[in-house]
């Protein structure tokens, strides 16, 4: 039995206008400059999976997640969220009740929590906004409900944000994105301001919870460890462009992209097997001007002439989805 | 022995509140030999970065040194005056901190706040520091360094930019570098080169490197020894491998067990319960004792201390009693 598709991401494109105001440009006599943050994006998310997005900064992760919650509107594409396009404002009330089924959860709890309300007011923000409950007395038993869900004390509600510690608060944040009963939560780098020991808290958390309520993640990290443990399927981003799509068993074991390749290649080596760790070469190009065709060409080592000039389309090949010339010519090897 | 760089002696750090005595680091003791790398690991709040500007003689007032000894090439340099210590820094020791953006002064070119660095503590000329600025430049693999000598911060990457402190750390060759945290705001991929350089400068010139850190991995692949910190004292501290397979201290394993690994399908991670104690209050005894999974008696009220178990040296009650047992 195949399962349902409960996010369906087509053709997903973010252009930002990045000029310099209109009497600069009008005497530096310059062009518009456009910034393709995400190009072309296709993803799919099955229900009660963790779909995570890898790739260095600069390459669009956050971008997608903004968009995927609705924060940022596309230029192009289309976000299917059950079947409701997230951005076809002739319907209202579908779209207002797709809305509370999207949740998001940010990397920096120190920024993400209002440090002026109390904590039950926090929580309680969606349950009012979306009218869940109706009487002061549920809503504040549903936040208490809440509270122990993620691990704290129900009587932490009158606390403010302040007297919290940074894995505490992104409990919080994580209490506020279960509040109103989403199916899809969003969490973009959760764990990157914690330390490990916290880490691996909200991660087993978040895993609990996942079974629990049958919750759907995209998860998005540049952290390939906590990738490879959280999530089912992976996409690679570059530079806004998916370059590789696989589970991530599939990835881990047999990645086939070469930049897939050398960012596995890049990750500290905690076995000590004595294997020497191999630097990328050079840094992510500026998103401004990418590169001709292949956008990871000039840090490629089997770029050829074809990669130079011609923007490569996504093919199958061995359970994943790759996004290269030369494992479509068959130039790369890509069985190891 | 001459071969010790850095050697720190029971060293204490304290900052006066009005709610009492805060202390970060409480009787720390570690050396660096030439040419190691030292790893220091923790969570927040576990009192790194302290020891790191302690030794540096860079702790903001009020915090200050209250005991202890800091040894550097055979001399003590904790009891020294501020223009002494001045001229330490820079010479002696090195500095490179996380953030490379707010570690380079944006309105001079990168050239120039190398060459001011080299004039203060080296007696050379302004063309023979230019020449040595590009030569450190090329050293740390910064391409066309003669030409990018008169660029801006701003025009680097961050990846550029935290070689160019390094650059600067290292221009007028000290025997000894604090590096604090230098790979956290860089991604994996510049991380790797970070790292490689950081380490055939070590291999090449004999630096000693103090690497303060939170990320395993990195310590991992880099240094020959590490010593865990926990509240501002040492846990444990060995060999990096030794502690890395074999972690003794319950604070030591825990925290190796809640890193994700890349290998392998583990559902759930260790987990160590509630988080680091803040500094007003420290638990009495062993300060692990609230989080540990091990505790007993002994834990409560006093605290243990560093004695040797196996190739490693642990603090912990546990190890206590089959000391000598083991060696």
């Amino acid at each position: 039995m195949t399962k349902h598709t409960l996010v369906k991401i087509k053709a997903l494109t973010k252009i930002f206008d990045v000029s310099k105001p209109f009497l600069n440009r009008l005497i530096e006599r310059e062009k518009k400059q456009f910034l393709r943050a995400v190009d072309d994006v296709s993803i799919n998310i099955v229900e009660g999976e963790t779909f995570a997005l890898v790739g260095e900064s600069g390459s669009g992760k956050s971008t997608v997640a903004k968009m995927v919650v609705g924060l940022l509107e596309p230029s192009k594409g289309e976000i299917l969220i059950d079947g409701i396009d997230l951005n076809d404002k002739n319907k209202p009330d579908e779209l207002y009740k797709i809305r509370s089924q999207i949740q998001m959860i940010f990397q920096d709890p120190f920024a993400s929590l209002n440090p002026r309300w109390r904590v039950e007011k926090i929580i309680a923000e969606p349950i009012v906004s979306y009218k869940l409950e109706k009487t002061t007395k549920a809503i504040s038993a549903r936040v208490g409900e809440l509270l122990s869900l993620v691990g704290l004390d129900p009587s932490d509600g009158r606390k403010f944000p302040h007297e919290f510690s940074g894995g505490q608060r992104q409990r919080i944040c994580i209490a506020r994105a279960l509040a109103s009963k989403p199916k899809f939560i969003v969490c973009d780098e959760p764990t990157s301001a914690l330390d490990v020991s916290v880490q691996a808290q909200i991660l087993n958390l978040m895993s609990d919870l996942q079974d629990e309520f049958g919750l759907t993640f995209l998860f998005i990290s540049h952290d390939l460890s906590v990738v490879r443990h959280m999530a089912n399927r992976i996409g690679v981003l570059y530079l806004g462009r998916l370059v590789e799509v696989s589970n991530s068993k599939l990835l881990f074991d047999n990645p086939k992209h070469p930049y897939t390749r050398m960012l596995l290649d890049a990750i500290p080596d905690l076995e000590m097997s004595g294997k020497a760790r191999n630097a990328i070469e050079g840094e992510i190009p500026n998103p401004i001007n990418p590169p001709s065709g292949c956008t990871f060409h000039p840090r490629c080592p089997f770029a050829n002439k074809r990669c130079y000039s011609e923007i490569p389309m996504p093919i199958k090949r061995n359970g994943a989805i790759v996004t290269c010339h030369g494992i479509e010519e068959g130039r790369i090897d890509y069985l190891k | 022995m001459s071969e010790k760089i850095l050697d720190v002696k029971n060293l204490s750090v304290e900052i006066p509140t009005r709610h009492g005595i805060l202390k970060p680091v409480d009787g720390l003791s570690f050396s660096i030999k030439k040419g190691e790398i030292l790893g220091v690991v923790g969570e927040s709040g576990a009192g790194k970065s302290m020891a790191g500007n302690a030794v540096i003689g860079l702790l903001d007032r009020p915090a200050h040194v209250c005991g202890g000894e800091i040894w550097l090439n055979g001399r003590r340099i904790d009891n020294l005056s501020q223009e002494q210590y001045r001229k330490v820094r820079g010479k002696e020791i090195g500095m490179v901190f996380q953030d490379p953006l707010t570690s380079l002064n944006p309105l001079l070119p990168i050239g120039e706040q190398l060459t001011e660095t080299i004039l203060e503590h080296l007696d050379v000329s302004k063309k023979e520091a230019l020449d040595r600025a590009v030569a450190i430049l090329e050293e740390v693999s910064i391409p066309a360094a003669s030409m990018r000598i008169g660029s801006y911060p701003h025009q680097f990457s961050g990846g550029m930019r935290q070689r160019v402190v390094i650059a600067l750390a290292l221009a007028v060759e000290p025997s000894l570098i604090i590096a604090d945290e230098p790979t956290t705001a860089l991604d994996v991929s510049v991380q790797a080169q970070i790292i490689s350089v950081l380490k055939k400068l070590c291999a090449e010139r004999g630096t000693a490197i103090m690497l303060i850190t939170h990320d395993m991995g990195v310590i991992a692949e880099s240094a020959d020894r590490m010593a865990v910190m926990y509240s501002g004292q040492i846990a444990e501290i060995g060999k990096t491998r030794d502690l890395i397979k074999n972690p003794k201290h319950p604070y030591s394993i825990g925290l190796m067990g809640s890193i994700p690994a890349i290998k392998g399908d583990v559902n759930r991670l260790v987990q160590i319960p509630g988080s680091m104690p803040r500094l007003s209050d420290i638990p009495k005894g062993c300060s692990f004792h609230p989080r540990c999974n091990k505790v007993f008696e002994p834990c409560y009220t006093k605290r243990a201390s560093l004695s040797k178990v196996g190739n490693s040296k642990v603090a912990c009650w546990l190890y206590e009693n089959s000391k000598g047992a083991n060696e």
